[in-house]
């Protein structure tokens, strides 16, 4: 059986749509920031250069996925990297605790501003988990 | 559902949704629209938004949306909603995270026939001198102390910096500084973002154009602004970059709870908000004013930028020649405003995301070369048609909150567009056209001119319902992208 993508974008007038699938809440995190990522750039991951601690929290899991992508966000942008590598350490549905690696960013592709609570869903299903996220460009 | 029937035609351009339409709302929604732009903008999502706006608390008259409507989230992009005060809240959604995109309008001296041979290296000339600051930072950090200081003064710190001069702050939408900024509600976050983004120009929608000022529909008026046919004109459209994006991110985070607090409904979590007058609503205030400061210093710095590029170019085959500021407005911004609601003068706050304010003829806030004719308005369009200058209505107060539109608006989403063609070719097909483009071929590609409405029937729109009145039209001889 053919699984269907992590990740795929939609359609929004001004701004970027984004469909997440994981077969868990943690993988579900993981593919969102893979999906961000893979906007901003086409740059392949190298041997990673660098780690870095991430703690978000929310008041509930929809805010802490937009907590997460937008703290991925401002790393990237006040350090210049771009991620590749997503490990989640502990999720519940006020705190994620993570550590991501990657690389300097080479010229970026696309500017995120930020992911919105616009249209934001997380679900989950028989499947495992979908999240739909919008990210002003 | 939204269909074309559940619309009031109440005046030629005027559609209004009653209140009674659906139970949460609490005022009439209201789109200026021709019948076509009406029925596009039936097409995705945003009647719905602006639906949801007509149902935030203390929503005084009207919600409203411009001629150049289109999905956003939270409102849509061309919307406008002014709230109470007193019981009324203050929304970050409402704003957007572009907090004081705007955009502003130098006018030379020169024809523009004078430096069309020399487009190219014009263009190319300011995309490698102007940084993007996509990917990398600009060339000015700010310190501690001076990033606490430009937040609070704005385009002043700047001119006092050597970026331009103090005729530039009059000819600034409130004199390029927002007095209600404290630095202590802007977040270190967003402050480290912003630290080596002073004069860069980001991307998406954000451009420096070199225009020409093709026609001229109001003689008098254009001459007030200093405008004249075939002139050399440059626009500059940016906003406050990754400092005002955070700021907009960490109190759409941190007012998620105070919805809570303050037991607000909301349709859509994107327009979370905070009662005007609540600790929560003020901080916001203050720190949105902030990076409204930010943005003006940035679109100054641009600015000078630009002008120190041509002068160098130019003056060895010119000499001297003037380039000076028109104006320059806010398009995502929420403003503290005197208008008169239920035949009473009121304050309230007016949210504008994608809408520009219109002031007619006498107020005090315009410098006092323009008083006689009113504001300019500012419409920039898409890279191959052109843009706008209009001037502010009197009319507008009472229609509109003193608002008009801001753009062209969207139609076709990023996706869409760039299925249906590349960066590279956008740019050949516009350098037929004569119009020199360089930006990264992505963001071409997204910002192609089929991905917009047409300019001309949405500013056609905005004059024909009294809202600004055209007087010139300038169309693109070289635009650079970040």
């Amino acid at each position: 059986m053919v699984r269907p993508p992590a990740f795929e974008e939609l359609d929004h007038t001004a701004d970027l749509a984004l469909l997440i699938r994981g077969a868990t809440l943690p993988e579900l995190f993981v593919n969102a920031a893979r999906a961000m990522f893979a906007q901003m750039t086409d740059q392949e991951p190298g041997q990673p250069a660098v780690k870095r601690r991430v703690r978000v929290t929310g008041i509930d899991v929809e805010s802490l996925l937009v907590a997460w992508l937008n703290e991925l966000l401002f790393l990237s942008e006040t350090k210049r990297e771009v991620y590749s590598g997503f490990q989640i350490h502990s999720l519940s549905a006020r705190e994620l605790r993570a550590t991501v690696k990657g690389g300097p960013s080479a010229e970026l592709d696309l500017l995120i501003k930020s992911a919105t609570f616009h249209n934001l869903t997380v679900e989950a299903g028989p499947e495992g988990f979908q999240a739909t996220v919008v990210l002003d460009v | 559902m939204v269909t074309m029937s559940t619309f009031r035609r109440v005046d030629e351009c005027v559609w209004e949704i009653p209140r009674e339409h659906q139970a949460d709302m609490r005022v009439p929604a209201r789109i200026f629209a021709s019948e076509p732009l009406l029925e596009a903008a039936l097409g995705d999502k945003s009647v719905e938004q602006l639906i949801n706006t007509a149902c935030l608390p203390g929503v005084v008259r009207y919600a409203l949306a411009m001629p150049d409507i289109h999905q956003g989230y939270g409102p849509p992009i061309g919307g406008v909603v002014a709230m109470s005060l007193k019981d009324g809240v203050l929304s970050p959604g409402a704003v957007g995270y572009d907090i004081n995109c705007g955009v502003r309008l130098v006018r030379s001296s020169l024809a523009a026939d004078q430096v069309r041979p020399l487009m190219a290296d014009l263009v190319d000339a300011i995309y490698s001198r102007v940084p993007s600051g996509v990917g990398r930072g600009g060339d000015i950090s700010l310190s501690r102390k001076e990033m606490d200081d430009l937040l609070e003064r704005g385009s002043a710190w700047a001119v006092a910096r050597g970026y331009g001069t103090q005729e530039d702050l009059q000819h600034t939408e409130e004199n390029g500084q927002m007095e209600a900024a404290r630095p202590s509600a802007v977040s270190r976050k967003a402050k480290e973002r912003g630290t080596d983004q002073l004069g860069t120009l980001g991307a998406g929608n954000h451009f420096i154009e070199l225009g020409e000022v093709k026609e001229v529909y109001d003689a008098d008026v254009a001459g007030a602004f200093g405008l004249f046919p075939g002139q050399l004109v440059v626009w500059v459209h940016s906003g406050s970059r990754g400092l005002g994006h955070q700021v907009c991110d960490d109190y759409v985070q941190s007012l998620q709870s105070a919805v809570q607090k303050y037991s607000i409904k909301l349709p859509d979590r994107e327009l979370v908000c905070a009662p005007f007058y609540s600790d929560e609503g003020q901080q916001y205030l203050a720190a949105m004013a902030g990076a409204a400061n930010f943005a003006w210093a940035n679109r100054q710095v641009l600015m000078v930028r630009v002008q120190r590029v041509l002068r160098e170019l130019l003056a060895p085959r010119f000499g001297r020649f003037d380039l000076a500021l028109v104006y320059d407005i806010a398009h995502n911004i929420a403003k503290v405003e005197e208008h008169v609601v239920d035949g009473k003068p009121m304050r309230v706050v007016v949210h504008r995301k994608g809408a520009t304010r219109s002031l007619g003829p006498g107020r005090p806030e315009l410098p006092e070369a323009y008083r006689a004719a009113g504001q300019p308005v500012l419409v920039p369009g898409d890279m191959g048609t052109g843009s706008y200058v209009l001037v502010g209505t009197s009319a507008a107060a009472d229609k509109s909150f003193s608002s008009t539109c801001h753009g062209a608006g969207r139609v076709m989403s990023r996706h869409a567009v760039k299925r249906q063609v590349r960066g590279e070719d956008v740019q050949r097909s516009l350098e037929l056209k004569g119009i020199f483009v360089r930006g990264p071929w992505k963001g071409l590609a997204e910002e192609a001119p089929d991905a917009y409405k047409d300019i001309d029937s949405v500013v056609d729109v905005v004059d024909r319902a009294g809202l600004a009145r055209r007087v010139a039209r300038v169309v693109p001889m070289g635009v650079i992208k970040g």
